[in-house]
């Protein structure tokens, strides 16, 4: 390797993380740990019913019997679950604040400084935006519009209170809470998240869409998403998430459960940019996020869009389980990691259903001292007659120290089921990048320029709104270079 | 009976229970099967198999008197008998046949990683029973046929074999597995290739639905070296085919091949791994696949590179065919790299046969059977083509077509 790429590495590496600050908002917890008393006392913040209460109870019953999985390639420190604050909400939210004058200034600055001005994106981008800070949700946009339609969109505390036959219907009804430890822990002390329902033949005219961040030190978040696509709907929705610059680890685990019912169609779309420890593999947030979509009607659609760049640790399988006949599945994704990151992502696609069909794209790229590993598993149960994947799962590798890694699981139990999956891992290629340089680009640019090439089959999935948000995340990756 | 009693009941009969080495040895490999008596939910590697039957087996082994034979008719070829895992001693100035001895053991035994989570390689190094060392000397070229005959039913052989392949040797090895008894073989063959040598090792599987072959290679290469594999299983019974290969020299090649055949309820578990530790190294890993029936197969491939590997190039391919409902395939092709100057890729598929490639061929006055059968013959007839030897060809055309003839 030459000296100017090793210069390059090296500006790459010490790119320090642009979000990092913090708001000081006061903070209503309870005591740290995790027992009866703190999810009792999260369900009685949370004004919630009783079957409610019960449900996590049961939920935290299962977390304390099960260990957490640990087949995936990531090495990180035990995790005390007793350290942990379990409930974090700003300061009187339990009144919301009707508009955006009514909500904190200093929460609207943070936003600011993201460079998502809520009330632009009101108007100038047409995106109703219900933002989670911390874990109570800020402020609710657009919401008229949308009721015009009936289509519900809200913080899933609300949708218990408003909404509970929806919620005992469906919630947990595609992750049981016993499937994992994870998934038992987010489902006993989950605080927020959104809840979105498009009812029959209606297409959700905006892309809905969510901004979660982390503000308390030592603050667990536990999400928990539900969208449900009744039958004929269409619904797109964003998540993206940045998070301030802390030096202990931050657990998230979160849950996002998607169904989508005859002839429906849920497009899902992730930036992920939580702060990633520095370069010294100090801190980070640790992100064990649970998103599985049930493809239960037929002809249904559930889309996968993810953009990975932050978190120390990231592991995060968003799958589908294509039950209805005809029904598609889609996982693109984009995975970077730098300096000490580790991630272990990829999907999980289970053909239950006739002519079933799904695609997987799937993008790695190291720098560093970062391990990165695709882990999907496509399967083809005895009934899927005719189904079909394609998987394609690409690494590029840049630096001689970090590592990238492909584990895909191919099960066929049909014999007409088609599958094909390739891989491939090689570096940056040297003819390209001459080939750019010539043309008069840096270093860094032409760098920018092959990855960005690299990662568009993904990026171009993502909606309008997302896409400019992608690639500024995926060149701060590789800092320095343009977009 | 558990393995520890099963062991000390039938100590005598087993290679090197003197040697206190090897029996502390020996005491720590009971101490993981007494803790962690085969995990079947957490190794995806015991899928399919019907696990009772090995570890519950009756330990059972005959030595034959009429042992081995060395046949030298012609020069530079050798074509041994192994009966029961025992080959006779013979040397001449260009290969050398022994025994296994204890410091073969324990070389394995000692600087061998796969050892420890592999129950079934421990099953081996707990019971052996038998084997062999052949040594190619310098600079020969050689080729060597090698028949694998048990003798009696219900016999358990528990085989090492070790094969080098001395500096700048070229070694041509043919192994046919073709038994018709109830038995259980497990075999472990350690290959050892030293500067500028060259194995092309073939082993073609057929034994009767009665018969288990658990067979594992571990190979591993010096400077220039370059090791080949072609695996033919055309197997009734279980068949294990797991191999490991480690390019631990720059500029040594491995390439690890296998086909398989299955029908009825036959599964079958196949495993290739590579390992770079060196630069300028080559590794390929392809498997095929047909499955009829009920049967079941897995393949596991693994590419791993080392940080020193730079210029690596190492590819996978893994295909199946379904010619059934009941048939299931799993195939897991894994890539770890942590080196960046590296070309590594690797593919899968699985499915039925091209239904347009059916519809072709019929639409020129085929039968249905026979245009699936000539699909099937053209789908490893790249395999099948690249052999170079004339008689084995031949004798791997047979086995196809009367496989062939019970498709339907």
């Amino acid at each position: 390797m030459n000296s100017e790429t090793l210069d390059t590495l090296d500006t790459y590496s010490k790119n320090k993380y642009k979000y990092g600050f913090v708001t000081d908002i006061d903070d209503e917890k309870p005591k740290k740990g995790l027992n009866e008393d703190t999810i009792k006392f999260i369900s009685l913040k949370k004004n919630e019913p009783e079957w409610m209460l019960n449900w996590r109870l049961k939920a935290y019953s299962k977390w304390k019997k099960m260990k957490e999985p640990k087949w995936a390639n990531l090495s990180f420190p035990e995790i005390d679950y007793q350290d942990i604050y379990y409930y974090s909400a700003p300061i009187g939210f339990e009144k919301k604040p009707k508009d955006l004058s009514e909500v904190d200034p200093k929460l609207i600055e943070t936003y600011n400084k993201l460079g998502i001005p809520l009330e632009e994106q009101k108007v100038l981008a047409g995106v109703a935006v219900d933002v989670v800070f911390d874990s109570v949700s800020v402020a609710t946009t657009y919401k008229g519009e949308l009721e015009k339609l009936g289509i519900i969109f809200c913080s899933i505390g609300e949708a218990i209170q408003k909404h509970p036959d929806l919620i005992k219907k469906y919630l947990g009804s595609v992750i049981p809470p016993g499937d994992h430890s994870f998934s038992a822990l987010n489902s006993a002390v989950f605080t927020d998240g959104s809840f979105v329902y498009i009812p029959e033949g209606v297409k959700c005219p905006m892309e809905l869409s969510t901004y979660f961040r982390i503000n308390a030190e030592n603050t667990g978040q536990f999400e928990r998403t539900l969208i449900i696509a009744d039958k004929g709907s269409y619904v797109s929705y964003l998540e993206g998430c940045t998070a301030p610059k802390r030096d202990d680890n931050q657990l998230h685990a979160a849950n996002v459960e998607l169904i989508a019912l005859e002839d429906a169609e849920i497009k899902y779309s992730t930036v992920q940019n939580w702060y990633p420890g520095d370069e010294n593999g100090k801190g980070g947030i640790y992100n064990f996020v649970t998103k599985r979509g049930l493809c239960a009607g037929k002809n249904s659609k559930i889309s996968w869009t993810q953009v990975e760049t932050g978190s120390a640790i990231t592991w995060k399988y968003p799958s589908c389980i294509l039950k209805g006949d005809n029904s598609i599945g889609e996982f693109y994704s984009v995975a970077i990691t730098n300096n000490f990151q580790q991630a272990d992502t990829g999907t999980k696609m289970t053909h239950i259903g006739k002519n079933t069909k799904s695609k997987i794209i799937s993008k790695g790229i190291s720098l560093g001292k970062s391990q990165n590993t695709y882990r999907g598993e496509v399967s083809f149960l005895r009934k899927a007659d005719k189904a079909r994947n394609y998987t394609q799962c690409d690494s590029l590798l840049v630096g001689n120290q970090c590592g990238a890694h492909t584990v895909p699981y191919i099960d066929s139990k049909n014999n007409t089921a088609v599958i094909e999956h390739e891989a491939s891992t090689s570096k940056i290629n040297e003819d390209q990048l001459y080939y750019c340089r010539q043309r008069g680009l840096s270093h860094e640019e032409a760098v920018s320029l092959i990855v960005n090439g690299f990662c568009k089959q993904v990026l171009q999935e993502l909606p309008m709104e997302f896409a400019v948000e992608a690639q500024k995340l995926v060149s701060i990756s590789l800092e320095g270079s343009v977009g | 009976m558990s393995i520890q009693d099963n062991y000390l009941k039938n100590k005598k009969n087993i290679f090197f229970s003197e040697n206190k080495d090897i029996q502390s040895h020996r005491e720590k490999l009971i101490n993981i099967f007494e803790n962690n008596r085969f995990d079947k939910k957490n190794n995806e590697s015991l899928k399919n198999i019907n696990l009772k039957k090995f570890i519950d087996f009756k330990y059972r082994y005959l030595i034959s008197e009429e042992t081995s034979v060395i046949n030298n008719n012609q020069e530079n070829i050798y074509s041994i008998v192994s009966v029961n895992g025992q080959c006779s001693s013979f040397k001449d100035d260009k290969i050398e046949i022994t025994k296994i001895l204890d410091e073969d053991y324990n070389d394995f035994s000692k600087n061998n990683t796969i050892e420890n989570n592999d129950h079934f390689v421990n099953l081996n190094s707990l019971f052996l029973n038998s084997g062999f060392k052949i040594v190619i000397k310098k600079n020969n070229n050689i080729k060597i046929k090698i028949s694998n005959i048990i003798t009696d039913d219900d016999l358990t052989i528990f085989q090492k074999n070790n094969y080098i392949c001395e500096e700048g040797s070229s070694l041509n090895l043919i192994e046919e597995y073709e038994n018709k008894n109830n038995s259980i073989s497990n075999i472990l063959n350690v290959i050892k290739l030293e500067k500028n040598s060259q194995l092309n090792h073939f082993l073609i599987q057929d034994n009767s639905p009665n018969h288990n072959l658990i067979i594992t290679s571990h190979s591993s290469c010096k400077k220039d070296s370059t090791y080949t594999q072609k695996v033919y299983n055309f197997s009734e019974g279980y068949v294990r085919n797991f191999h490991y290969s480690e390019l631990i020299e720059a500029n040594s090649e491995a390439d690890l091949q296998g086909i398989f055949f299955l029908k009825d309820n036959n599964t079958t578990n196949n495993k290739t791994f590579v390992k770079h530790l060196a630069e300028d190294c080559k590794s390929n890993q392809v498997y095929k696949g047909i499955l009829n029936d009920r049967s079941k197969a897995t393949y596991f491939s693994n590419t791993h590179v080392d940080q020193v590997a730079q210029k690596t190039e190492g590819y996978q391919l893994s295909k199946g065919i379904l010619l059934s409902d009941n048939a299931s395939y799993f195939s897991k092709p894994e890539l770890k790299i942590y080196a960046d100057d590296v070309k590594c890729s690797h593919g899968s598929t699985i499915g039925p046969i091209d239904e347009n490639a059916i519809f072709y061929l019929r639409s020129r006055g085929m039968s249905k059977i026979a245009a699936t059968k000539i699909l099937i013959s053209s789908f490893i007839n790249e395999e099948l083509s690249s052999i170079d030897n004339e008689q084995m060809s031949e004798i791997i055309q047979k086995k196809l077509v009367r496989y062939l003839s019970k498709v339907k």
